[in-house]
């Protein structure tokens, strides 16, 4: 599902993409970890096309991504829930989804309102997040538990193929983070994931398989299990995020 | 909602019925000038409010559109020798938006402070062709002699009936403004203005979704400037000036961006200012001291300081 070769992305001199390869199955799920600064989140950002890649190739199914802007990227598929919250502020939480639910077919309907259908599925995505009873709240007087899942439901209501989550519990409580967790575990089975993430309960109890990411290179790869009995990746990383 | 219809079309009414119920005032024929004016800059303000308070663009360059349809409608009517609505409206719709198409190309590549001082450059620039261009534009001494115009025979020429032929235009931006504001497309502009990164990723494509906003905006405008080269019977380098632009935006966040009454009511406060208020008193300063008061102590302007008082 998603195939990248050889990803580069440079910073004046510095590498911060250096060569990445990462063929992801549909269905999958996939965590890439590794240290601060190990180029996760610019991973992500040229996969979304909010960065340009400075060489390599990436394919989303049998489309290369290369020439495309993020919203086409967008329509075909590609979601992203944001390590930090990329909501519509004023907006209540149904309006937010709605923005999320009419991309689908489209802004210009210059005469007419969302559909009921339309509404319908935001609510819908709305019950599945936990938020039916916020859904009138308008998203900057949530709580910080409350605009995760609101940005995970946005990435969720276009209905992704492939969906990228950049540390979704990040700033959340254990009782959060278990939610959060839960929901994504719970994630319909042929929505393929690519998950950051710091927390490595999380990161055990999602992923199928593991891909360990230093100084801008996939160091390692393969199972939960294999990933934790790996001596060079508990060196970088593991080793400290474990123990401490 | 139907009786929120009902309530504007009453309101409408009693506004476009006002020469004939004030008829026996002593200053009628002078307060219908002033309603006619502030109704044409409504329109101007309406459409300014569109990208300011909608979209989020802060637009600096706007009069172009304004003062370009004034120009449009003027020269079509002149060079075609004809006084038909169709032609000159025409006329300054299409060359409005013509012109929004030109500058919203160039315009929503930039952000912020960006767009502002590229939409400002590029109206100086429309701002510096009607100057220059003496043959087409009539250059600094402007262009004068504009016929007022007709419709299916009738001629708009009394002041009364082109004070019908405005409210009407009023009406049907205003509805249109209305109509598009709360639409799925609407909504999409207001997505632009909170998180444009977060449209991106859901699949829109922005900058086209902002091009044409502008050029609706930029059309809208070059309503407002037809209907002021009425008006006037005359258009000026004025019209595509700075100064216009500036008008238009006071009047937008005097009265209250992202609002639809806002734009209304703030071009009613800044023309009152300018036209009625006595000689002795330094209208530009008082104008200038009003800004200032919305500024510092109202920022969402008339509709958003009298809505935060309705819920305390």
């Amino acid at each position: 599902m998603i195939d990248v070769r050889a990803l580069r992305r440079d910073f004046g001199g510095i590498h911060a993409l250096a060569g990445v390869d990462l063929h992801v199955a549909p269905g999958e799920r996939r965590a890439v970890i590794g240290p601060n600064g190990a180029g996760k989140t610019t991973l992500f950002n040229v996969l979304t096309g909010e960065l340009r890649a400075s060489g390599g190739t990436m394919r989303l199914g049998d489309t290369d991504l290369g020439a495309l802007t993020t919203w086409q990227r967008a329509r075909l598929g590609l979601a992203r829930m944001y390590q930090r919250n990329e909501l519509f502020d004023p907006l209540s939480a149904r309006e937010n989804l709605l923005l999320s639910v009419t991309s689908v077919r489209g802004a210009y309907r210059a005469f007419r309102s969302p559909g009921d259908g339309e509404v319908a599925a935001a609510n819908v995505i709305l019950g599945r997040v936990g938020l039916e009873d916020r859904a009138a709240v308008r998203a900057r007087a949530l709580s910080h538990g409350e605009r995760r899942q609101l940005e995970l439901a946005l990435a969720l209501a276009r209905r992704p193929r492939v969906l990228l989550l950049d540390e979704p519990t990040a700033g959340l409580s254990p009782a959060e983070t278990e939610r959060i967790a839960a929901l994504i575990a719970g994630l319909d089975r042929s929505l393929t994931l690519l998950i950051v993430e710091h927390d490595m309960d999380v990161v055990f109890r999602l992923a199928d398989r593991i891909t360990v990411l230093h100084e801008g290179r996939a160091i390692a790869e393969g199972t939960p299990d294999e990933i934790r009995g790996d001596r060079q990746v508990h060196d970088v990383y593991l080793g400290k995020a474990v123990e401490t | 909602m139907l009786a929120r219809a009902a309530i504007v079309l009453l309101a409408w009414i009693v506004l476009a019925t006002f020469p004939q119920w004030s008829g026996s005032w002593d200053s009628s024929r002078f307060a219908a000038g002033i309603i006619r004016q502030v109704l044409i800059f409504a329109i101007f303000a309406s459409s300014l409010n569109l990208l300011v308070g909608y979209a989020g663009l802060p637009s600096l360059g706007h009069a172009a559109f304004f003062g370009g349809g004034a120009y449009a409608a003027a020269i079509a009517a002149q060079r075609l020798g004809t006084d038909e609505l169709a032609v000159s409206l025409g006329a300054a719709i299409l060359g409005a938006a013509l012109l929004a198409v030109v500058v919203g190309f160039l315009a929503v590549r930039a952000l912020g402070i960006f767009f502002l001082m590229l939409t400002l450059a590029l109206a100086q620039m429309v701002f510096a062709i009607a100057f220059q261009a003496t043959d087409l534009t009539g250059g600094s001494n402007g262009f004068s002699g504009v016929h007022r115009p007709v419709l299916f025979g009738v001629d708009f020429n009394a002041a009364n009936d082109l004070y019908v032929l405005v409210c009407a235009a009023f009406l049907l931006v205003g509805l249109l403004l209305w109509r598009i504001t709360s639409s799925t497309y609407g909504r999409a502009l207001v997505g632009v203005r909170e998180n444009e990164r977060r449209m991106r990723a859901l699949g829109y494509d922005t900058r086209t979704l902002k091009l044409s906003a502008f050029v609706i905006a930029g059309a809208s405008a070059g309503i407002a400037g037809a209907l002021s080269s009425y008006e006037f019977r005359f258009v000026s380098p004025n019209d595509v000036a700075l100064g216009t632009s500036v008008t238009g935006f006071v009047m937008v966040l005097v009265g209250g961006a992202g609002t639809l009454l806002g734009p209304i009511l703030g071009a009613a406060v800044v023309l009152l200012i300018e036209r009625v208020l006595p000689s002795a008193l330094p209208a530009q300063t008082v104008l200038g001291i009003v800004f200032i008061v919305f500024v510092v102590f109202a920022r969402e302007g008339i509709v958003g300081a009298v809505r935060r008082l309705a819920r305390a």
